[in-house]
Parts: structure tokens; sequence; C-alpha cells
């Protein structure tokens, strides 16, 4: 066991901050933008200026445009990106799972086509899951893919997708049996997104610009040859992409920038000698660290050649929950500035976190069965 | 960075647990505890299996390791105290048993049966043997842990060994590992408990309003046990000690409190071993200062780097 970096990682992560002073898009100011197609420029020169350094997809393996870097050089990369805004927009979920996904499932062409776009970095994605009564439920979606020769016709509705509007292509997930059981009959399509008959429609909301999409499909004629995997065996592959999703993004020092803004202003304010306060920053700066290191166990299992296992969840609430307790500490010591959007103080970020990338409950759900083996009820 | 023990590491890990699988059984550790007993034997055997002189043979971390796993045993020895703070402190192996008490006359953890007592006074660690007398046990059925107090006299034999920040650094590491293991240990049993009580004709373990709760556990009891394996392996570096001891100490009253909730009223009976593992707890929470001490000592390190 070692906690400390290898000097190869210290050295990386040294040469990721000095590739950040020279190629973050200019005026970037991060929080909450990566939605905005007006962004999209910006991030495809970021994402193909660290594909040109050979970083983008480093961790994925040679003959899929990566180097074979271990998973932690790819955490160190996501600790520096992430807390600015994430400059690489939704490419980032193409390295964590998009990419991952198509090189367990896809044939020859799809690899060739898509991995070689994903590490390009010229290629931007969305992803087609929750729907008006498919939420936590994830499996009783209904949108529906019928074979017609060579083409499925689908019709349904996908909602709260992000990065719609900046995405070339859609993670799509459909209903090709409706008769078998929930999980049996659900395939995945990689979707264009220029596609007749995809109606976009922007929800409104409160935690980002553009976050929200609604989308509708409307006899939408999808070459069967975009369909990732077999028939009806999507489920497998999306659980197994599920559990990258969740510690991709590293939440902790997003909770760590906004610890240190709460800091400042403790200090400004004469509230850093409040006995209470202190405390409450003590208990956030160990939420925070137990938070990361959960993390880093998921990335070590994976270094280690393991398959994913509930360690994944019990990142995911922990980041959570650190997220929550500084986002709370920061509401109080931000005061009436904290009413600011864009303030550190802004409790809807914490909001938002417990439920994006499935919600705290069905982290829960799944430490529950996977790590405690909780028994189900079969009544 | 590698968080998977290697070879060694779990060759240790092994041998103690055979020797805990043998030594720790939860009724032979009631038993001492009701006559008010220290488990001689099995301290003996860690001792000779060179168990508490690992700081200097492998590391701290390695010997953390093994405190862990003594504590979610409910090993009925002072295995922190002796093999980790003690070494770390003084660079020696202890003479036996050794027990950590402050200055202010408070009760503290297995003092009447230690062959040498750490005492935190102001900016000094002491080290103290004590002669008959010096320590009286303290009659308690509130906690796992046998106490004892120090008598003021006694205060006047102990000599210096050592800085009392490093003592206080390495306690705060030392609790945060053995909250860790009673954390851990007190989920086992509990776990094992909601699979077999049927209730309304099921394992009440399948009800969401228990699952939830044991899955909120393990993540704060899993972020422990993290925090203070990494202070043990930065040798009890002043912040990641105080974030160890602040989270052991911010989530030990969850699980005190939703463990026993889980048993009902079965937690509460002697002859069920929850309390082995859950009335260590509140002891652990009160040492040096609890929560708040650590909490506002963790911010004032963050806030001074």
């Amino acid at each position: 066991m070692d906690f400390d970096w290898t000097e190869e990682d210290v050295e990386y992560r040294t040469s990721v901050r000095a590739f950040l002073a020279e190629n973050l898009p200019a005026g970037w100011h991060g929080y909450d933008k990566t939605n905005l197609p007006k962004y999209k420029a910006d991030a495809r020169a970021f994402c193909e200026a660290l594909s040109a350094r050979g970083w983008l997809t480093q961790n994925w393996p040679r003959e899929y445009g990566g180097q074979d870097a271990s998973p932690w050089r790819h955490a160190i990369l996501s600790e520096e990106l992430w807390p600015l805004g994430e400059p690489r927009g939704s490419q980032y979920m193409n390295v964590n799972w998009i990419g991952p996904a198509i090189m367990v499932a896809g044939t020859p062409e799809q690899k060739a086509y898509h991995l070689g776009r994903i590490s390009a970095g010229d290629v931007f994605w969305c992803q087609g899951f929750s729907e008006p009564d498919a939420g936590s439920d994830l499996p009783s979606l209904r949108t529906r893919a019928v074979r017609d020769g060579d083409d499925y016709i689908v019709n349904g509705s996908k909602i709260w997708t992000s990065h719609v509007g900046t995405a070339d292509f859609c993670f799509l997930l459909v209903r090709t049996d409706p008769e078998a059981s929930k999980r049996a009959g659900i395939s995945i399509l990689l979707m264009p997104m220029d596609l007749p008959g995809i109606d976009v429609r922007h929800i409104d909301g409160f935690v980002g610009e553009q976050s929200f999409h609604h989308l509708v499909f409307t006899d939408v004629r999808v070459p069967a040859v975009y369909r990732l995997g077999e028939e009806n065996r999507g489920w497998d592959i999306v659980r197994r992409a599920l559990s990258f999703e969740r510690v991709g993004a590293a939440h902790y020092d997003t909770a760590t920038l906004i610890l240190n803004e709460v800091v400042e202003e403790a200090r400004r304010t004469g509230l850093l000698d409040d006995g209470e306060i202190q405390s409450k920053i003590g208990e956030a700066e160990a939420a925070i660290a137990a938070s990361r290191l959960l993390t880093y166990r998921v990335v070590d299992l994976r270094a280690h050649g393991s398959p994913p296992t509930t360690d994944s969840n019990i990142a995911r609430v922990a980041q959570t929950q650190a997220l929550r307790l500084v986002g709370e500490l920061a509401h109080v010591v931000f005061g009436e500035a904290g009413l600011e959007s864009h303030s550190p103080g802004d409790i809807r970020r914490a909001l938002a976190y417990s439920v994006a990338a499935g919600t705290t409950e069905m982290q829960l759900d799944q430490i529950a069965s996977g790590h405690l083996n909780l028994p189900k009820f079969k009544g | 960075m590698d968080l998977t023990p290697d070879d060694v590491q779990r060759q240790i890990l092994d041998s103690v647990g055979r020797i805990l699988e043998r030594g720790a059984d939860p009724q032979h550790t009631r038993a001492l505890l009701e006559v008010g007993k220290y488990d001689e034997a099995l301290h003996a055997e860690l001792a000779a299996g060179g168990f508490f002189e690992l700081p200097q043979a492998a590391g701290p971390l390695e010997a953390a390791l093994v405190c862990e796993t003594v504590s979610k045993a409910a090993g009925l020895v002072a295995a922190t105290a002796t093999g980790l703070v003690y070494p770390m402190l003084t660079g020696e192996a202890a003479p036996g048993p050794v027990a950590l008490a402050s200055d202010k006359g408070q009760p503290f953890r297995l003092g009447q049966f230690a062959k040498v007592i750490l005492i935190l006074r102001d900016g000094d660690a002491l080290r103290l043997t004590p002669q008959p007398g010096d320590v009286e046990p303290v009659d308690n059925d509130r906690t796992g842990w046998p106490l004892a107090r120090l008598k003021p006299a006694a205060l006047s034999r102990a000599e210096k060994v050592g800085d009392g920040a490093q003592l206080l650094n390495w306690w705060r590491t030392g609790l945060a590992i053995d909250a860790a293991g009673a954390m851990r240990g007190a989920l086992d049993v509990t776990v094992r408990y909601v699979c077999e009580r049927i209730q309304f004709g099921r394992p009440i373990g399948t009800f969401q309003a228990i699952q939830h709760r044991l899955a909120q556990m393990t993540v704060q009891a899993e972020g422990v046990y993290w925090l203070a394996l990494e202070a043990a392996y930065r040798n009890a570096e002043p912040a990641a000690a105080a974030r160890a001891a602040t989270w052991a100490t911010t989530t030990s009253p969850l699980v005190l409190r939703e463990t026993q909730q889980m048993h009902g009223a079965m937690g509460f009976t002697r002859e069920y071993p929850l309390h082995l593992w859950t009335m260590r707890l509140p002891a652990l929470q009160r040492e040096l200062g609890g929560l708040s001490a650590h909490a506002r000592a963790a911010a004032k390190l963050r806030v001074a780097a």
C-alpha cells in the first residue's frame, strides 16, 4: 500500500497544469457552462489539444487510440479539469464510459469510427437514459425501437438529458422486446443527433443554464448497424458503463475549492474565530478527504484489473455527502452573498449531485445488495 | 498510489486473523469483560507473534492494519496503544500492555492492566511505570472497555519521553483505527442479524428502511478506515491524524445509535455480543476532547496550511 503519488505522477500533474495555463480557453471561468453550444468550439479545441498531447484517452489501450496509461494518470487529469468546470465539456463522458462501452461491445467498424473520433477529441455525445416514467427505475424504459428491414424505427422520449445542445451522437437506450422481462428487452443505439424525427425541447431549470432537455422521437429511422452489442442485451453493457460514470468526475476537488472560498470568506468576516464554524470546516475537510480516498480505492481496483464493484457506489455517496456538507457550510458562511448565482454559497449545486448519475437512494440500494449482500424481498 | 495490500501485508493480516479466530471469540471476550479482566492470553500471543513490534519491523501502516483487525474482532487487548502509539512515540517496543491517559484525572481505557502509561501533559508526553495504588479501576457499565483512573500523586513520578504533540497525533490516529474496527465489527454483526431476524414474515434486512441506513453507515465507516490508515501511513502527520479522528467521532454516534436500533431489545442484552463493539464507541468519542476538539484542530491545520 502506498498513499503517495509516484514521482512520474507528480511530474505528470505539473505538466497538466502547465498545459492548462497554455490551452484553457481564454476567459474560461468554468462553473456550469459546458452545456452551452457557444462553448462547443472551445471544448473541441481544448480536447483536440489534449488529444494531440496524447492525454485525452491516455488510459485506453493503444489499439483504440490510447497509451495504456494507468488509471491513476487519468484520475489526475480528471482532478485537474473537473474543478475548473470541466473544459472537456461532455467529452469527459466519452472517455470515461462511452468509449469503454464501445470497446467492450462494438463491431470493428463501430470501434474504428467512434473510438477514432473520441480519441481525436472532435465528437460530442449525450446520454439518452432517463424517461418521463423511467428515472431511478431505468430498466422500465419504454422508448421503442422496432426493426424495419435494415433500420430501427424509434418512437418515444428521453428526459433530463444534459449536453444535448452540443451533442453529435446520443448513447440511446431503447426497448426492442416489450414481451421480455424489463432488463432483457433493452438495446443500445449509437444514434446520430441529426436524424430526422428528433425533436429537442429545452427544459428550463435552476441548476446551470440549459442543463435539461426533453428529446422526443417520432419515427426516427436508425440504421441497425448503429446498434451496440446484441439485440436485447444492452442492459449488461449499460450496467458496466454506469459503474464507470459514477466516479469519473472528481467532485471532491470541487468541494475543496468551495471550502477554500469558505475559509477565505470566514477569515474576511471574522467567522473563522467561531468555534462552531471551525468545527464545521474540520468536518467538511474530513468528509472531503474520506471521499477522495474512497474514490482512489475505485481507481486502485481498476489499476489492479478488478471488474467494477460497489466501491464506486460507496465513493459516489461519500462525494455527494462531502459536497453537501461543504455546500451547507458555504450557505451559512456567505450569508446573503450566497444568494448570488455563481457564489460558492450557491446551494443548488449540492442539491443536484445527489440526483445526477443515479440518485443517492439507488447508490444505497446497490451498496445494500452488492456490498452487504442484504437479501431482496420475494413477496 | 496503491491501496491494495501487498503480499507481506496480506500475510500479516492472515496470520493475525488466525490468532484472533482462535483467541478472540466474542463469548470469551464477554466473559472476561464481566469479571473485569484483560485478555492476557491474546496479548501474549500477539506479542509472541511480533505484532506489537511491527512499527519497527515493517512500518506504522502494517501496525495499523493489525490494530484495526484486532479492534474489529473486539479483542480485549490494548493493541493500538501497545503496538502502534508507544513504539512510534518512543522508538522502542513496549514492555507490556500500554494505556493512554490525560493528566486531567479522567477515566481512561485499560489503565489497570498497563505495564506502562503514556500521559499527555501540557506540551509533553510522559511515561509512567505504575506502582500498586497508582491506578484504580473505575466502576462502569457504560463502555465496552474496562476503565481506570490515575491518582494525581503518581504524576510526579512520570518522566518525559517525547513531544506532547507527537503523542496527541498518534493517539488521534490510534483512536480512529480503534473506531474503524469497532464500527466495522458492529456493522458485520448487524448485517448478520438483520438477515436472520424475521418479522412480518421476512428478514428485516429486506426492508429498504434498514438497507439504506446500513449502506450509509458502510460509506461512513469505510471512510474512517481509509482516513485512519492514511494517518498511520503518514506517520501521524497532524492534519491527517486530525481528519481521521474527526471523521471517526462524527461517524461513531451514527453507528452506535443505528446498529443498536436495528437489534431492538436483543441489542441491550449482555448475552448478545453487539455491545462488545458498540459500547466501545462512546469511550472513543470522548477521548482528547471529542469531536469538536478534533474538528477544530483539523480546521486550524487547514487554515494554517
